[in-house]
């Protein structure tokens, strides 16, 4: 099935012949590839191909009829989305989640885990605690919107910034969960050209410092600058995987695109 | 609130729904007092108000921890509500048919364990599944209390309700028999109306004491775990749950936990109830304090606790305020009236300001981390406040 697999030595995501379907439709189809660490790894295919359903089932929000996920050699199938993300795998969504009154920098402070404040009795038995941790996390917060060049928006309602900016803001409120590995879907979708550069510089970055990324896109020139290596998806199984050069000239990718999009 | 500490700043810091809601309670409560000296709200009374106004808001509070904070939709607070107060009747009453005679204090402990118990039992099954669950699980669940009340006699009387439910303070050193101790006053502020102040009055006051107890350790509670990180994961799973889930948190929990703190506030509005009027019947458990509380927390604004708070004063404001037009020759009988009244006052506000009288304005972070972290500049500049932001200050 996963012909086009390449050797993993220390991967931090593995998928093992995953399956689902909703009714007679096999939205994943015994899929098989694994995730190096420190990579950025793209995931491509056409419309439909199933790449968000297996998102779904990577990080626990899908159950998976048959097949295994595992996380940092931790078998994590069948978990519940925190039990995935307690293992270092965060992901985000295709369409951008708005958190409603809030403003930017309250909706970057869901991101980091397992906040002492997060606790209801400690915010009574050990109030000094929940301020420390409060006062560092805003802080983290705030540089990494820096980072981002989107301090300027830390007070703003999380509702009244572009899409463009919404996802930048998911990227780095993510970051705050300090993954080990970072799911993204479709990150540039909708998003104009300037902050697709930023976007891209951005991830460059973070991978750069350590932080493994899978990323779904459509945007060909996007993904192909930014992921090594590159798995193709189609009808729900691994096509191929190879390198930009490798994929973009492979001949049942071009089928596959063309067969879908056609 | 901070007015009690710098009114003059606390002031210029309101926003313009903040400060009319100001004037207006400063208006109405003036209008209470200039009707007591005058004679035309007997002083008693006027306490019983305000006992009722801290039941129903307590009410609110609840509801709003559950659906203001989280989003559940709980329509069993009518259900938690009658817990509280036979809870504490079926521990106190002398005419309880199973214990009766224990102190209130035991009486407010089992009523909460009883309404914690009743909690985990509605929401273990319906908290996993969908927002609607809950709903439709909690409309059932009322009933299913209030038939238990009325017709398992053996337990709770029936119809018959309880009698000789103590008063909360009974037994207590000093506190239970203050009302007797204090001397009648005769106060003369108006020649010709004089103000009498009798045991009775002292009994209001210690009940006004209580709810007052109860419903600041419930602001207490609630305003500092809204501004807390495990609030902004509540208000997180409001929003987008998905997104909590993907983020990490164990929303299946954090609902919970939001779900068990209303009901116990709740439970705790019926347990004064109980103390307050000493009789306790199936009645009590209809579904019109459910509306009541939800009218109190919609109009005030969801998410908010001084909304809850404000709601819940209007909600008594309406009910108690009806009785008077008994007065007046009116075509339409009052009980409808009040009713209808409530369905104005809510469709004006749904047409005028959807977010509520007092929506949740500030950004919540913990308090110090904003004003002490190292945050130049922006602490404290509202969301709402900002996109409306040319016509305050
Ligand atoms: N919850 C669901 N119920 C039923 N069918 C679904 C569900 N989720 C996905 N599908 C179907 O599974 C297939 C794969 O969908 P998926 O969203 O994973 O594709 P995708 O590769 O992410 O596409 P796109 O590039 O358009 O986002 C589609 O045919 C879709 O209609
Ligand atoms: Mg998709």
């Amino acid at each position: 099935m996963s012909e086009g697999a390449l050797p993993k030595e220390d991967a931090v995501l593995r998928v093992d012949d995953l399956q689902k379907s909703f009714g007679g439709l096999a939205a994943t189809d015994h899929a098989t590839f694994a995730v190096e660490r420190g990579t950025i790894t793209g995931l491509i295919g056409p419309n439909g191909a199933g790449k968000s359903t297996l998102f779904n089932l990577i990080s626990g929000f899908y159950e998976p009829d048959g097949g295994t996920v595992e996380v940092n050699g931790t078998d994590v199938t069948g978990m519940e989305p925190y039990e995935v993300a307690e293992q270092g795998l965060i992901r985000t969504f295709q369409t951008p989640r708005k958190l409603e009154g809030m403003t930017v920098r309250e909706a970057m402070l869901v991101g980091p885990r397992k906040q002492p404040g997060e606790s209801f009795l400690t915010l009574f038995t050990s109030p000094g605690t929940v301020a420390e941790s409060e006062s560092a996390n805003l802080a983290e917060a705030e540089r990494i919107l820096e980072d981002f060049e989107i301090d300027h928006l830390a007070t703003q309602p999380a509702t009244d910034i572009s899409g463009g900016q919404m996802k930048l803001v998911e990227l780095a409120r993510a970051m705050l969960a300090e993954p080990e590995v970072l799911l993204l879907d479709e990150p540039v979708a909708g998003v104009n050209p300037t902050l697709a550069k930023k976007l891209k510089e951005q991830i460059r970055r973070l991978n750069e410092q350590g932080t493994t990324f899978l990323l779904i896109e459509h945007d060909m020139e996007f993904v192909m600058d930014l992921a090594d290596p590159i798995v193709v998806l189609d009808q729900g199984h691994v096509l191929t995987e190879g390198t930009p050069e490798g994929v973009r000239n492979d001949q049942r990718v071009i089928d596959a695109y063309l067969g879908g999009g056609a | 609130m901070s007015l009690l500490d710098d009114p003059k700043a606390a002031f210029a810091d309101l926003s313009r729904p903040e400060r009319w809601v100001l004037g207006v309670s400063v208006a109405f409560v003036l209008f209470l007092l200039v009707a007591m000296l005058t004679g035309a709200l007997g002083p008693t009374y006027f306490l019983f108000l305000v006992g009722l106004a801290g039941m129903y808001a307590l009410l609110s509070f609840g509801l709003n921890a559950q659906w203001g904070f989280t989003g559940l939709i709980n329509f069993s607070v009518a259900a938690f509500f009658g817990i509280g107060a036979y809870g504490t009747a079926l521990m106190t009453a002398s005419g309880s048919p199973i214990a009766g005679g224990f102190s209130p204090l035991v009486g407010l402990a089992v009523a909460l364990v009883v309404a914690l118990a009743l909690a985990l039992l509605i929401g273990i099954p319906t908290l996993r599944l969908r927002a609607d669950y809950l709903a439709i699980a909690s409309l059932g669940l009322a009933e299913v209390v209030r038939l238990i009340v009325l017709n398992e006699r053996w337990l709770t009387n029936g119809s018959a309700g309880l009698r000789g439910i103590p008063g909360f303070f009974d037994g207590w050193p000093v506190l239970s028999t203050f009302p007797e101790a204090m001397p009648g006053l005769r106060l003369v502020v108006i020649p010709g109306s004089p103000v009498i102040l009798e045991t009775a009055f002292w009994q209001a006051a210690l009940n006004v004491l209580l709810v007052l107890a109860f419903a600041g350790a419930a602001y207490f509670v609630l305003r500092r775990a809204h501004r807390s990180p495990w609030g902004r994961v509540l208000r997180t799973i409001r929003s987008d749950e998905d997104l909590a889930r993907a983020l990490g948190k164990n929303t299946y929990s954090f609902k919970m936990q939001s779900f068990v703190l209303g009901s116990l506030i709740m439970a705790l509005a019926g347990v004064f109830y109980a103390h307050l009027n000493l009789y306790v019947g199936p009645g009590d458990l209809d579904p019109i304090t459910t509306f009541y509380a939800w009218v109190a927390v919609i109009l005030g604004g969801s998410g908010s606790n001084r909304g809850a708070l404000f709601g819940g004063i209007v909600i008594v404001t309406i009910r108690e305020g009806t009785r008077f037009l008994n007065d007046v020759a009116l075509p339409i009988d009052p009980a409808p009236l009040r009713l209808l009244l409530i369905g104005v006052v809510i469709v004006a506000v749904m047409r005028y300001r959807p977010q509520g009288v007092l929506p949740p304005q500030r950004e919540l972070i913990w308090p110090s981390a904003v004003d002490g972290g190292g945050t130049p500049e922006t602490p404290d500049s509202g969301v709402r406040e900002r996109k409306g932001g040319d016509d305050d200050e």
